[in-house]
């Protein structure tokens, strides 16, 4: 009896405990590309749609240029946020 | 004997060539992959789950793992609200997987070293997911563009770069992919021309190299399926729970 309650308290910690996981490949190189990845992206969707909205304004490059600079401080914004979420697991 | 690099990028057409409109729709070596890459999944996961027995022998092991492997990453990053997504997040996960490891075998094609491929997978899940947030939030979604507390006078300059933040995701996530495969395999391409230009004497060299980089890639192929799962998850939690 004293065996069965034994088993039962052990399934119980088993269960509840959350396994460890050891499989979080967190390599510093996919760090590395996450974080650039992200940067060049927003530099890019933000020059295109730059690009766009002067073709269809006709407002020269400036909107292009704007964009550009919006683009490369959202990239930014975006490493920022990317290193505190990997920081933070 | 020292090809380009490039070369085994190409896509070209196999057997009758098909054209509906303007549109090349033949098959391709790209399609003859991808086609063998979804075979290879089904089987195995057939054959795996045919004797379903309570103690499993090894193929039922190993795709119980790869099952508690993604479920496991889905309840970390998603929470258990996502768990209905939990058969698309794993079919992502085994086509980009199966796919990495496949273009790993000399002579073979690798399918997500393709940036449309790649792009195609990305956009559907940058729909599916404003989708979802739109369908759970209605249109109090649109308040993930709208950080707290934030001064009105650079309010516009913030919901633009949101916005920005928020289009980017298919992009940053396909171009991760695309370049990690695409530039690995390319390396392992010119190290190997190395080896033959080298010969005998200078070769051993970047065989080394080689050999090290085909390590590295295997690793780099795994990272990358796990890295697409993740983010897609982490964008599913964002659309899930709102929290800004």
């Amino acid at each position: 009896m004293n065996d069965i309650k034994d088993l039962d308290t052990k399934i119980k910690r088993l269960s509840t405990k959350e396994v460890e996981s050891d499989t979080k490949p967190n390599s510093s190189m996919g760090i590395a590309m996450r974080l650039s990845s992200e940067m060049v992206a927003a530099v890019f969707v933000a020059s295109l749609i730059g690009y766009y909205l002067d073709k269809w304004l006709k407002t020269g490059p400036f909107l292009l240029i704007f964009f550009f600079f919006l683009g490369a401080v959202t990239g930014i914004l975006n490493v920022v946020r990317t290193s505190k979420m990997i920081n933070k697991d | 004997m020292a090809t380009n690099p490039m070369l085994q990028f190409e896509v070209h057409s196999i057997g009758p060539k098909i054209q509906i409109g303007n549109f090349d729709i033949s098959f391709t070596n790209a399609s003859l992959f991808m086609v063998l890459t979804v075979a290879l999944i089904s089987i195995f996961f057939i054959l795996a789950t045919q004797k379903k027995s309570l103690i499993p022998n090894k193929i039922q092991l190993i795709a119980e793992m790869i099952y508690e492997f993604v479920s496991k990453m889905i309840s970390d990053t998603a929470g258990k609200d996502a768990r209905p997504y939990f058969p698309f997040i794993l079919s992502l996960f085994l086509f980009v997987l199966v796919s990495n490891m496949i273009g790993m075998v000399p002579y073979s094609f690798t399918v997500t070293s393709h940036i449309i491929v790649t792009f195609v997978m990305a956009f559907f899940v940058f729909i599916g997911v404003t989708v979802i947030g739109f369908m759970t939030h209605g249109i109090s979604y649109l308040k993930l563009f709208v950080p707290s507390g934030v001064p009105t006078v650079l309010l516009p300059l913030i919901v633009v770069i949101e916005i920005i933040s928020y289009l980017s995701r298919p992009i940053s996530l396909s171009v991760r992919l695309f370049a990690n495969m695409m530039a690995g395999h390319t390396m392992l391409k010119v190290f190997g021309g190395f080896v033959v230009s080298l010969g005998i004497l200078g070769g051993w060299l970047p065989l080394g190299f080689a050999i090290a980089l085909t390590g590295l890639e295997i690793l780099v192929a795994f990272l990358q399926a796990y890295v697409f799962a993740i983010l897609t998850c982490i964008y599913l939690n964002d659309a899930l729970h709102l929290h800004h």
